[in-house]
């Protein structure tokens, strides 16, 4: 006779291995997301981290560093193994140096296999920290590394002696800046008013050619005083320009000498300089600060060097502006087909298949909606409007060619099926008996849905904009037809009249980053920017989910109900 | 909380409490009618019986309605159920009060001559106060009352003894008229049935104020 | 049990309110679920609805407000009227039917709003804004369902804050904010606890003197103790219909006692 009570030996539940199975795969994605997430955090921070200089010594009859042999100073960027061919499996160490100077050297980064460096007692390789190396950021060229000799100024005089080259020189920087800011000053806005006054007077003659003939408009009176305005303005604008010219010209007449690591002397006028510091000398509150200055600069400032250089703010804006035109388009037009799909359309064949279309629509690779917003929005529908509206500056297109408002709806095209699945999942989900009840109260259909479905669904639709505008935001392929430049004059939004220019080129982040890292001509000194560039794409795309969460979860405990 | 349909309970408890003054009425007129010999209050005594009978059967038409359509559960089926018997008690009080103005009549129709009324009035004093007394502690909801009553029908059926015992005597002696002599008895033992029903209500009394 | 005639008391000895007449079939596509019903309700009394689930009480309820509408493919044959107009008149429409007949649903269902707006929203809907009207129907609705005293300091908190009986009770202010003829309650007390069942049972009680009320309900004691008149269904037919005391105390018709004294099926 069996024990009446006997327990099964085995302590492992049938099924516990796929409980297992099932936390794996999540353990799996989130080591994934994290550890992206780890490299991008750390090789997009690291750029704005002022790095030690070292002085870097040769050893003798080496061919190595940026000038053939010769000693020179950089920061280590990477240090790594690689494998010699030649030898078969044998590795060796290699490291790649930050030694800027790109005028002197060609490249900013320059890989130099272990065995060349001179070696200390221990047997490393060694590296001794460069004694009051400067580093000094430029408009052209990137950084310059160097010690300084002298600053030469404009009134003749050279300072030398060491304390007082500091002084002058950091002080120099700063009024230089000054000039610059005002020159900018004269050149975006007084100047740009200008261009815009001739460009409208030079329309309207050109219009009144068109009316009168070109020898009745040339001595009609309209047409003199024009020319007198436009005259008058040109004497203006040149006076402007020569006081923006000699505003730029002074700050090239200050300059600083260098000696570089290598041995040679270099001058560099301050019109190129931005910004100085000695990376060897910062104790760690100064390199925080100076950590700190940096990521806003890179994020308020706009590009130099064919994007390699200064900050990312024309891009940052762009897609934050894009993403914001492409909700309003996408929102409305979604909503309203799914609520036509899900309340109005009698539920047979044809709609089921609209609906198996619309999904299927969001699994068309987004090239296509492109070629698609390049051909339809672009071409047809902005040359049309340029016909009706802007014929007058014909043959230069106006909205003929790609602009934010013709990309932000190409990105609406693309995310509307998002929007649509969404918004018909959250209108089905609002309870039948809500909707009974605004009918048993007399409601009409539509009353019913604009009071009482659409508000209780609020927060379903908002999670569609949300997937929306994550996938909208992190887009490339296709606004790369349709209006997404490397590098933009102006932004979309601006003081000048109307303000929101719909038909400009913008710059994007995702684009960015694609023309960082595959059309830069030095890649490696674009490496940092990519990492920056890409951080600064996850951490938009958060700010804009973050804030449409916020807005569902407070339109969720609006509507909060327990009870069904 | 107080529903809409606890009036009808109400009803019913009313309608009980009348049926009581009803019952002890006629109880008391048919001994008075003995006593006083006084034909009057017999036929008054009569009358009365009908009434009786036919507030029975509405409380326990009442009671099976609120039973079927209120579903009364605790003390409310206990109120229920305590009028069924408690009517019935009544009505059968009042059939004796019936019994005695009919052996009262025949008495009296025969010319026959009621000798010694003291026991009997001091015997119907005692348990028409029972009966009194049990439906003040229905109205009243008085337990204590209520359980007083039960000891005071000891009395009553010594009471009772004491009358059959001097009537058959009486009997033995041929003192009197033998047939008066054996309604008088029958009408002390209603008198005493009055007092058990009296009893009885007073024990209904106390289960529906402590379910016990 | 096959018996094809209604049994119904030979007195009905009031005014007809609403009728349900001429035979009233319905169908949901092929399936027929009530068959030739013909019913008189009366005037400011209640009148239940009850039989097991499937018999087409709430399909008949919901016929009288045309709630039925909202679903493909039914046909009806035969007529049901209100105050002697009939509801299919295509002359009517059917909002303003709806208007006549307020609606209490089985699962409290208010909206997500405050509980003044909640009470409002058929006025609101009708167009009619005015504060001071709005005010005092609200006043005058909280106090018919018995509720102004529990939150007439919280009239703009959201509705949802509310217990679920308050809530039930909440939507019959609702039902009743546009004084309609007819309440219609579809097992207004199957989502409830004992004691918000007793309050909105004396609801009923107290609502009967001003309006005409049907109800449906599972809960037999419950139709026993509300209403006036009882409708006992089954298998879409209308088995047997008399005053609440006849069907429960000494029904005529053998399956309405099996039903009523559960020895049904």
């Amino acid at each position: 006779m069996p024990e009446p009570h006997a327990y099964s030996k085995s302590i492992r539940p049938k099924g516990e291995a796929l409980v297992w199975f099932t936390g794996m795969g999540l353990g799996v994605g989130i080591l994934l997301i994290a550890g992206l997430l780890a490299v991008i955090l750390k090789n997009g921070l690291s750029m704005f981290w002022p790095d030690t200089i070292y002085q870097v010594e040769l050893v003798e009859g080496a061919t190595a560093g940026p000038t053939n042999g010769k000693d020179f100073a950089g920061a280590i960027a990477l240090e790594r193994y690689k494998r010699l061919q030649e030898e078969g499996v044998r590795l060796t160490r290699e490291f790649q140096f930050f030694t800027g100077n790109k005028d002197a050297y060609g490249q900013m980064y320059h890989f130099v296999d272990s065995d060349q460096i001179l070696r200390d007692a221990s047997g490393k390789p060694r590296f001794t920290p460069a004694d009051g190396i400067l580093q000094l950021e430029r408009i052209e060229f990137g950084d310059a590394l160097g010690y300084p000799v002298a600053i030469d100024l404009a009134d003749g005089s050279s300072i030398t002696e060491p304390d007082a080259l500091r002084s002058t020189l950091f002080e120099t920087i700063e009024a230089s800046n000054e000039r610059l800011k005002a020159y900018t000053k004269i050149e975006r806005q007084q100047i740009g008013r200008i261009n815009s006054r001739m460009e409208s007077i030079r329309l309207e003659q050109r219009a009144l050619r068109d009316e009168l003939g070109a020898a009745a408009a040339e001595s009609s009176d309209r047409m003199q005083k024009l020319t007198a305005q436009r005259e008058a303005l040109q004497l203006k604008y040149n006076d402007l320009a020569a006081e923006a010219r000699a505003l730029r010209d002074r700050r090239a007449e200050d300059s600083v000498r260098l000696r570089l690591p290598s041995g040679e002397e270099r001058r560099i006028g301050f019109d190129n300089i931005t910004q100085a510091h000695f990376p060897n000398e910062m104790s760690l509150p100064d390199k925080v600060g100076f950590f700190f200055r940096q990521i806003w600069r890179f994020v308020s400032e706009d590009p130099r060097e064919a994007n390699t250089e200064g900050g990312i703010f024309p891009a940052i804006f762009g897609t934050f502006v894009m993403t914001l035109l492409m909700s309003i388009a996408v929102m409305p037009f979604g909503v309203v087909a799914a609520i036509y799909l899900r309340e109005y359309a009698s539920q047979g064949v044809i709609v089921r298949a609209v609906r198996i279309s619309v999904n299927n629509l969001a699994g068309v690779p987004s090239i296509v909606y492109g070629v698609f917003g390049l051909g339809f929005f672009v071409y047809v529908l902005g040359g049309s409007i340029d016909e009706l509206f802007f014929s007058k500056r014909l043959p230069t297109a106006t909205f003929g060619t790609g602009g934010i408002l013709w990309a932000s709806l190409t990105l609406a095209l693309m995310t509307v099926p998002v929007v649509i699945v969404a918004t018909e999942e959250a209108l089905s989900a609002v309870p039948r008996g809500m909707r009974e009840a605004a009918l048993a109260c007399g409601a009409s259909k539509w009353q019913t849905i604009q009071r009482i479905v659409l508000p209780a669904s609020a927060p379903g639709i908002l999670t569609g904009l949300i997937l929306a505008m994550a996938r909208g935001a992190g887009e490339v392929a296709p606004l790369m037809l349709v209006g997404v430049v490397k590098l933009a004059p102006t932004l979309p939004l601006d003081g000048a009249f109307p303000f929101f220019h719909l038909d400009r080129k913008f710059m994007h982040l995702g684009f960015h980053i694609y023309d960082l890292a595959f059309q830069s001509p030095d890649s490696d000194a674009a490496k940092p920017m990519v990492f920056a560039t890409t951080l600064l794409l996850i951490v938009l795309v958060i700010v804009l989910n973050l804030s449409a969460i916020t807005l569902r979860n407070h339109l969720r405990r609006k509507y909060k109900g327990d009870t069904f | 909380m107080e529903r809409y349909f606890h009036k009808e309970l109400e009803a019913i408890r009313s309608k009980l409490i009348f049926m009581g003054e009803k019952a002890n009425e006629a109880g008391r007129l048919a001994v008075e009618g003995f006593i006083e010999s006084d034909l009057e209050k017999i036929d008054a005594a009569f009358a009365m019986d009908d009434q009786i009978d036919a507030l029975e059967v509405e409380i326990n038409r009442d009671a099976v309605r609120y039973i079927t359509l209120r579903s009364p559960v605790s003390s409310d089926v206990r109120l229920v159920f305590v009028s069924i018997k408690a009517s019935h008690d009544l009505e059968r009080a009042g059939d004796e009060a019936h019994s005695i103005a009919k052996r009262t009549r025949s008495i009296l129709t025969r010319d026959g001559k009621i000798n010694d009324p003291v026991a009997i009035q001091e015997m119907s004093r005692l348990a028409f106060a029972m009966l009194r007394d049990a439906i003040t502690s229905f109205l009243e909801e008085d337990l204590e009352l209520a359980q007083g009553i039960i000891e005071r029908d000891k009395e009553v059926d010594r009471l009772n003894k004491d009358n059959f015992k001097k009537l058959s005597h009486a009997m033995n002696t041929a003192n009197g008229e033998v047939s008066t002599q054996i309604e008088t008895i029958i009408i002390s033992k209603s008198i005493e049935r009055i007092a058990d029903h009296a009893k009885n209500l007073a024990e209904e009394v106390i289960y529906l104020l402590t379910g016990e | 049990m096959s018996q094809e005639t209604t049994t119904t008391s030979q007195k009905e000895d009031f005014e007809p309110f609403i009728q349900i007449k001429d035979d009233y079939n319905f169908w949901y596509g092929s399936a027929q679920v009530l068959f030739d019903l013909n019913l008189n309700i009366p005037k400011k009394q209640v009148t239940a609805f009850i039989g097991p689930s499937g018999c087409g009480k709430s399909t008949l309820l919901r016929s009288i407000n045309r709630m039925n509408d909202l679903i493909e493919g039914i046909v009806h044959k035969g007529d049901i009227t209100i105050g002697g107009q009939s509801i299919y008149d295509p002359a009517l429409e059917v909002i303003s039917l709806r208007k006549r007949i307020g609606m209490v649903f089985q699962k409290y269902n208010p909206f997500p709003k405050s509980i003044y707006e909640n009470i409002v929203f058929s006025l609101r809907i009708a167009g009619r804004n005015r504060r001071s009207e709005l005010d005092e129907v609200v006043e005058r609705s909280l106090r018919g369902a018995a509720l102004w005293d529990e939150v007439k300091d919280r009239l703009h908190e959201s509705a949802l804050s509310m217990s679920g009986g308050q809530m039930q009770r909440l939507c019959i202010a609702r039902a009743i904010a546009n004084s309609p003829e007819v309440l219609l309650m579809d097992e207004p007390c199957s989502a409830l606890d004992p004691i918000a069942t007793g309050k909105v049972e004396e609801l009923i009680h107290e609502l009967k003197k001003e309006y005409t009320i049907v109800i449906v309900t599972h809960n037999m004691q419950q139709a026993a103790r509300v209403s006036d008149r009882t409708a006992f269904f089954y298998l879409g037919k209308l088995i047997e219909y008399d005053i609440t005391d006849t069907i429960f105390m000494n029904p005529k018709n053998d399956q309405t006692e099996a039903y009523v004294s559960g020895r049904f099926g």
